[in-house]
């Protein structure tokens, strides 16, 4: 067939809607994975982005030592931006007032991403500023101020540097991290550090060289520099693994969206082609009798694809593109962030997408057509053998296989879900074959519409079996997506709940508990804890010294010390967010002092239950013994102690009280009354932190919503698929139904009663399908707990049911309405 | 062929010749085989014992796809159900067998044609526009627009009122002997057998003995 025959082909059966379903579906395909992969890859970089803020750089390179000059040059040369901070601890003094804080230089670059906010009042909320300290001047955190009892102007001692206080440090964009590194801060230029002459050999010091710019070029400096072992490379998934662990679940989710909207797209391209190719049966059997040869045929209907196919690309990359136009100036408000250009990925994406869909989900039903005997022209009676279910399925297979992997750029999370499921479907498949099988009815029974309905059911087992497999699997890769967002977003909520505590209080001396608590009781949520925290160092392990140990379980190791000092706590009942994973929390009447580790520090130092550890506190020792080992969640926003011990241990001991409270943002100026009666507490005040925990969560769980619903839409289209695929077989029984007497009613009736069953066992497909899928994905892939969800075992059923009662009648509509006399005209 | 219930014989000791230029109606009861031996004749379906030469080729020997190529050289078809393309015009369908051997000028031919049938002003109507009889005319003119050596038509008016089954018979002996081409046709209809050179009737799968013999009275009749 020449070119011209073929594109005039083509153009009639788009005008004719013979095409219609498969463009259509073709489109979606595209469409939704153009826009998803869109949306994506600007979220994604939005994301990095705004939590690069953490960082106050996209990467920092950190070490005790000063920062090689060699670095900064590598980095301009790759057209990175640099900045220089320098953090030290340091005892600050104004008149008879001293404060040990937490001291940072910066020079006039910092900081790369996110921004300062500064004030004239402490506590209260400042505006951002593009500046820092001018040499001479500091900036002091809100809490310094009552504490240090200066004003704005006032002077303040740092080392043998006397500086002017000019405004209220209110944030600062890299303020994360562990949360007992949170002293008071103090930030001052990077000029004024030689003069305060603080920084001396010993001195405990942290360099960094902040750095933005070029991924590409980040990775390439990252390459070249010699790194180790002074210095270390961070990025914000290695500095903050909270955001990191929510930026990688949601990009898994995003993926995961994506890849089932593929999914269902295939389905339903591979639907739509089927009933194409069925269509033309006739239309190729008329063209081979007047002479088209099989190869003619192929090379017709492939080059027909072939142009159906591009146009659903073009047009389905315009509708992406579009879409996610749309998606962005909707979301405008409610995300934040400048979306950065985006890449040509998606679009490649999509346009790939476009044309595997159609070359493994199409082309097997398009390559059967020249399989059709031109005798069926005068035979109608001839039926054309059933297209090879090896080809078709495998072709599926393998376009599902290629598509996700590439797609997903993750093997594992594709076969995990390939793989269920086929094995559903197997299973399933067998057990909707058996149901239907059961209860013989003979004939039309066509006496009532579910009698008629049944009988329908029974008569067409191998479709319909089929079909519900297809219903099922749709159902069920709809509901994997909204368990597992449901699951995501719980967990990231549950992470910091609305009124987590904000605030945590240290250093509360003994006699200061009752006021501090009757205080914060009065103005603010008092949290869960109150923990007693004691100094203290491990001097011995067994018969060795704490060095010793060391040297024999971790030679060369360089991370802390085990004779670091340490927060100690004492406990009788282990902490909530806390697992024992070996051993066993002490009794509550134990009098024994026992000790119970963290697991990563048990590892780390080659601890095991039995050890027996002598502790160095202030001086005094102590010996206690492991009994137990605990993991726990290092994302939860409460105190976590690598030591335990039993309060027989340590009770006897003096301590200094923490607790949490949560302090609604208006009423910040309560911290000023706490530190005026109580100078000596420390309050770590972690609001802000948690406020931008929660904006990136809020973005990343929209963007869920959003492929969500996209993935809807893909599936709609596969059940109206579907249902149009089975709808000729319906049509020519109804019409004669019909003809012979048969009312409307008992017409509709049967179709609702048909419907109705299949899509009640799609339901029970879809949902056994979805509690295996989601459990293999929450253990296998978002490393979330497995979970049943027993309102899904009702509702699935029966939403399935009306889903497809619904479509399925609506598809049907001209079923009912066209009069029997154009249906058989239309058959024979 | 094999069936559950023992082998099946739909044709059996078929022995015949048809000469160019013949009119050649083949009659039988309904499943008497008349349509399986129409399809065997015309290469559309292959036996599975004996042999079929149609001009120069055993049809026998050739696959399909040169089984197509000799359709598309040499074999014209007019159908019970018309078989037009819906998606394609009236023109477009009698352009079609033209266009799948690769010859360019279709379209002058096709409406030519068209023409001869009576059909000069419907040329750019889709079938379901079309009446059944204006179907089978156009029918018609695609059959004979590849200049068919050979013209098999099954039932051409067994869808048609008297009247237009008249009409349409007519033109298809016309056109025929405009032509000059061998017509091999499956009807019930006696009255069209009778214009037919020779009758062949076929019962339980066997060519019955002739009856009637009027191959000389037709050669007479179609020759120029």
């Amino acid at each position: 067939m020449n070119a011209k025959l073929v594109a005039r082909m083509a153009w009639r059966d788009v005008r004719s809607g013979e095409m219609g379903l498969l463009l259509v579906a073709l489109l979606v395909a595209v469409g939704t994975v153009t826009s998803i992969s869109l949306f994506v890859d600007r979220l994604q970089s939005a994301l990095l982005q705004e939590s690069s803020n953490f960082l106050a750089a996209d990467r920092q390179i950190k070490g005790s030592q000063v920062i090689p000059e060699d670095f900064v040059v590598q980095a301009r040369q790759r057209g990175l931006e640099t900045a220089t901070t320098l953090v030290f601890p340091s005892m600050i003094f104004a008149g008879d007032l001293n404060q040990l804080v937490s001291v940072k230089a910066v020079d006039e670059a910092y900081p790369l991403r996110g921004e300062l906010i500064v004030g004239q009042v402490p506590f209260q909320r400042g505006s951002p500023t593009q500046a820092v300290p001018k040499p001479g001047t500091v900036w002091l955190d809100s809490r310094l101020f009552p504490a240090m009892n200066v004003a704005l102007g006032d002077t303040v001692e740092v080392g043998m540097a006397e500086l002017k206080v000019t405004q209220v440090l209110v944030a600062e964009p890299d303020r994360g991290g562990s949360f007992f590194d949170l002293g008071p801060r103090l930030l001052m230029n990077l000029q004024d550090v030689p003069a305060t002459e603080v920084v001396q050999p010993g001195s405990r010091l942290s360099y960094q060289l902040l750095l933005s710019g070029d991924e590409e070029a980040l990775a390439s400096l990252r390459d070249v520099l010699p790194l180790k072992p002074s210095f270390e490379w961070v990025s914000v998934r290695e500095s903050s693994p909270r955001i990191g662990r929510a930026l990688d679940r949601a990009e898994s989710f995003l993926l995961l969206g994506g890849l089932l909207g593929v999914l269902l797209a295939g389905i339903a391209v591979g639907l739509s082609a089927h009933r194409y190719a069925q269509r033309h049966f006739d239309h190729v059997g008329v063209l081979k009798t007047l002479g088209a040869t099989p190869g003619q045929i192929l090379r017709g209907f492939m080059s027909l694809l072939l142009m159906v196919g591009l146009a659903a690309i073009a047009a389905g990359l315009l509708l992406g593109s579009l879409l996610h136009v749309a998606i962005v100036e909707v979301l405008a408000s409610l995300i934040a962030v400048d979306l950065p250009s985006p890449t040509f990925r998606p679009f490649l994406l999509g346009a790939a997408t476009g044309l595997i869909c159609a070359m493994a989900f199409a082309m097997p039903a398009f390559m059967h057509l020249k399989n059709v005997e031109p005798m069926r022209v005068i035979r109608r009676d001839l039926g054309v053998a059933p297209l090879s279910r090896w080809l078709s399925y495998g072709a599926a297979a393998a376009g599902s296989l290629l598509l996700l992997v590439w797609y997903t750029k993750d093997l594992w999370l594709t076969l995990w879900t390939l793989l269920s499921i086929v094995s559903i479907c197997l299973v399933f498949g067998v057990l909707a074959w058996a149901l239907l099988k059961g209860g013989r009815v003979a004939g039309m029974q066509a006496k009532s519409g579910w009698r008629l309905a049944l009988a329908g059911l029974q008569r067409r087992r191998a479709e319909n079996t089929a079909q519900i497999l297809i219903f099922g699997v749709a159902i069920m890769l709809l509901l994997v997506l909204v368990l597992i967002r449901t699951a995501l977003i719980e967990e990231w909520q549950n992470q910091v709940p609305e009124d987590a505590a904000n605030h945590f209080v240290m250093n509360i001396a003994e006699d200061e508990v009752a006021g501090v608590r009757a205080l914060v009781r009065d103005r603010a949520t008092e949290g869960e804890f109150l923990f007693p925290m004691i100094r203290g160092r491990v001097a011995q392990v067994n018969e060795l010294s704490a060095k010793e140990w060391q040297a024999q379980k971790r030679p060369g190791y360089v991370g802390s010390q085990l004779t670091s000092e340490r927060a100690l706590t004492w406990s009788l009942e282990a902490p909530g967010n806390n697992e024992i994973v070996a051993g066993r929390w002490w009794a509550e009447d134990s009098q024994e002092a026992e000790a119970s580790l963290e697991l990563d520090y048990a590892q780390d130092f080659g601890l095991e239950l039995g050890d027996r550890m002598e502790f160095d506190v202030g001086g005094r020792r102590v010996w206690a013994t492991v009994t137990s080992i605990r993991s726990l969640e290092w994302e939860s926003m409460t105190p976590n102690f690598f030591i335990i011990l039993s309060p027989g241990a340590l009770q006897d001991f003096p301590a200094t009280y923490m607790t949490s409270f949560y302090l609604d943002p208006t009423e910040k100026v309560f911290l000023n009354t706490l530190l005026g009666q109580y100078p000596t507490i420390t309050v770590i005040e972690i609001d802000a932190l948690i406020a931008q925990v929660q904006k990136i969560v809020g973005q990343v769980s929209q963007a869920v919503e959003l492929v969500l619903a996209l993935v809807l839409l893909s599936g709609a289209l596969v059940l109206i698929a579907s249902i149009q695929a089975s709808r000729d077989t319906r049509m020519a029984e109804h019409g004669l139904i019909r003809a012979l007497g048969g009312t409307r009613s008992l017409i509709g009736g049967s179709l609702t009663v048909e419907f109705l069953v299949l899509g009640t066992f799609a339901g029970v497909v879809a949902v056994f399908g979805a509690e295996l899928v989601v459990a293999m994905l929450q253990t296998q892939v978002f490393d979330l707990q497995m979970e049943l969800h027993p309102w899904i075992w009702l509702l699935g059923p029966v939403a399935g049911a009306l889903i497809i009662a619904t479509v399925g009648l609506l598809g049907s509509r001209s079923l009912i309405d066209t009069p029997p006399m154009s249906v058989l005209r239309g058959l024979y | 062929m094999q069936t559950s219930a023992g082998p099946l014989v739909i044709l059996d000791g078929i022995d015949l010749e048809i000469n160019q230029g013949e009119t050649v109606a083949i009659v039988g009861a309904s499943g008497s085989g008349k349509t399986t031996l129409l399809g065997i004749l015309a290469g559309l379906d292959v036996a599975s014992a004996g042999s079929v030469h149609l001009l120069d080729d055993n049809l026998s020997d050739l696959d399909e796809e040169a089984r197509a190529l000799v359709r598309g050289q040499h074999v014209g078809f007019v159908f019970q159900s018309f078989q037009l393309l819906a998606s394609l015009t009236a023109l477009e369908n009698v352009m079609l067998p033209v266009e799948l051997r690769g010859d360019t000028l279709a379209q002058s031919h096709a409406k030519e044609l068209l023409e001869k049938v009576g059909l000069a002003d419907r040329l750019d109507h889709y079938p379901r526009q079309l009446s059944g009889g204006e179907q089978q005319r156009v029918a018609i003119a695609r059959a004979f627009a590849s200049q068919p050596t050979v013209l098999f038509a099954d039932e051409p008016t067994g869808n048609l009122d008297t009247q237009t089954g008249e009409r349409i018979c007519q033109l298809l002996f016309d056109l025929n002997q405009e032509f000059g081409t061998t017509l091999v046709m499956v009807t019930h209809d006696t009255g069209l057998a009778a214009r037919c050179g020779r009758t062949i009737a076929i019962s339980g799968g066997r060519i019955e003995p002739a009856e009637h013999d009027a191959q000389d009275d037709a050669q007479q009749a179609v020759s120029p």
